[in-house]
């Protein structure tokens, strides 16, 4: 399917930002949600503190909605139905299920951990920080942009080449 | 009644997401290459777009309710540059940020099921050894740690 244009795409982000900023009076970020599913079941003082306890109440119904866009957008788009096909990755690599799920768990903890510790992701740091002109947030997207550019490179061009 | 507003717009972030590359395996690793225009765009676009709008809710600053809006500054901290660098590896190996590990799954992409775990270990990870790092990164107090609250 041809993808939805650039700028298109980048004009619904910005005013899905916007809503939630203007009707909500919330700051858009996506990471701070996994803290969030955390504290349904861990009860640490760290998922205890009102940050956590006062975004939940938006937070979770908004990652509800990540995953309905998804399966919307699948079904309109020619049905739904569960795959393991990974792209470029298959073609390179052929892992085998067990070695996908490997893969991605891997990856998937240093998103976690990652995106905690720099406090913020790609819609956190990359599009709410930086369109506010945090220059702390010009700074995480260089390093993920920077990191992810190296992993990318080693591992389609040196790994799997 | 809210949760609806936040599940509808979250909904639409989704779909675009699914729809746009952004939320493609692909298309990350082609961004990463350098071989892909399409995500770069949509990052710039975002940004552009968003930041002329806060020009205008910031003149406004006011909700639509009429509750004030003050937006809260990420702090900077040691902890900024090594995270961000680790989340870069782990939006490389997965083709995913967080927001399209959800879509992914929506779609039906059977291991970002795995992405998720290792998101959630992953930050149950940090949770856990908070005070340990705290030092080490800089990171503030857990009573002044507000991710993502924008008043």
């Amino acid at each position: 399917m041809t993808p939805i244009h650039w700028s298109l795409a980048g004009a619904a982000i910005a005013l899905v930002t916007l809503t939630l900023l203007v009707v909500g009076n919330r700051r858009l970020g996506v990471s701070s949600g996994l803290e969030d599913i955390c504290s349904l079941v861990l009860d640490q003082p760290f998922y205890k503190r009102g940050a956590v306890t006062s975004g939940r109440p938006w937070r979770l119904p908004f990652l509800g909605g990540l995953l309905l866009g998804g399966f919307l957008s699948a079904v309109l788009g020619g049905g739904w139905s569960p795959t393991w096909a990974l792209g470029m990755l298959d073609r390179a690599a052929g892992l085998g299920h067990g070695a996908k799920l490997a893969w991605m768990f891997a990856g998937g903890i240093l998103t976690g951990f990652g995106t905690r510790l720099a406090n913020g992701c790609t819609s956190g740091h990359g599009i709410f920080g930086n369109a506010n002109f945090e220059w702390p947030s010009l700074v995480a997207s260089c390093c993920f942009m920077v990191s992810g550019v190296l992993t990318t490179q080693i591992v389609y061009r040196v790994v799997f080449p | 009644m809210m949760s609806v507003f936040y599940l509808a717009l979250g909904t639409i972030f989704g779909f675009v997401l699914s729809r746009s590359g952004a939320a493609d395996y692909d298309f990350i690793q082609g961004m990463f290459l350098f071989e892909r225009f399409q995500l770069y765009g949509i990052l710039a676009t975002g940004v552009a777009i968003t930041a002329s709008g806060l020009w205008l809710v910031k003149k406004q600053a006011r909700t639509l309710t009429g509750e004030p809006i003050t937006i809260e500054r990420k702090a900077f901290n040691r902890g900024t540059v090594a995270g961000s660098l680790l989340f870069g590896v782990g939006w490389s190996l997965t083709g995913m940020c967080p927001g399209p590990i959800l879509v992914n799954i929506g779609e039906g992409k059977v291991y970002a099921l795995a992405a998720l775990a290792g998101a959630l270990v992953g930050a149950a990870l940090f949770g856990a050894a908070y005070e340990t790092l705290q030092k080490p990164f800089g990171l503030p107090p857990l009573k002044k740690v507000s991710p993502g609250r924008a008043a």
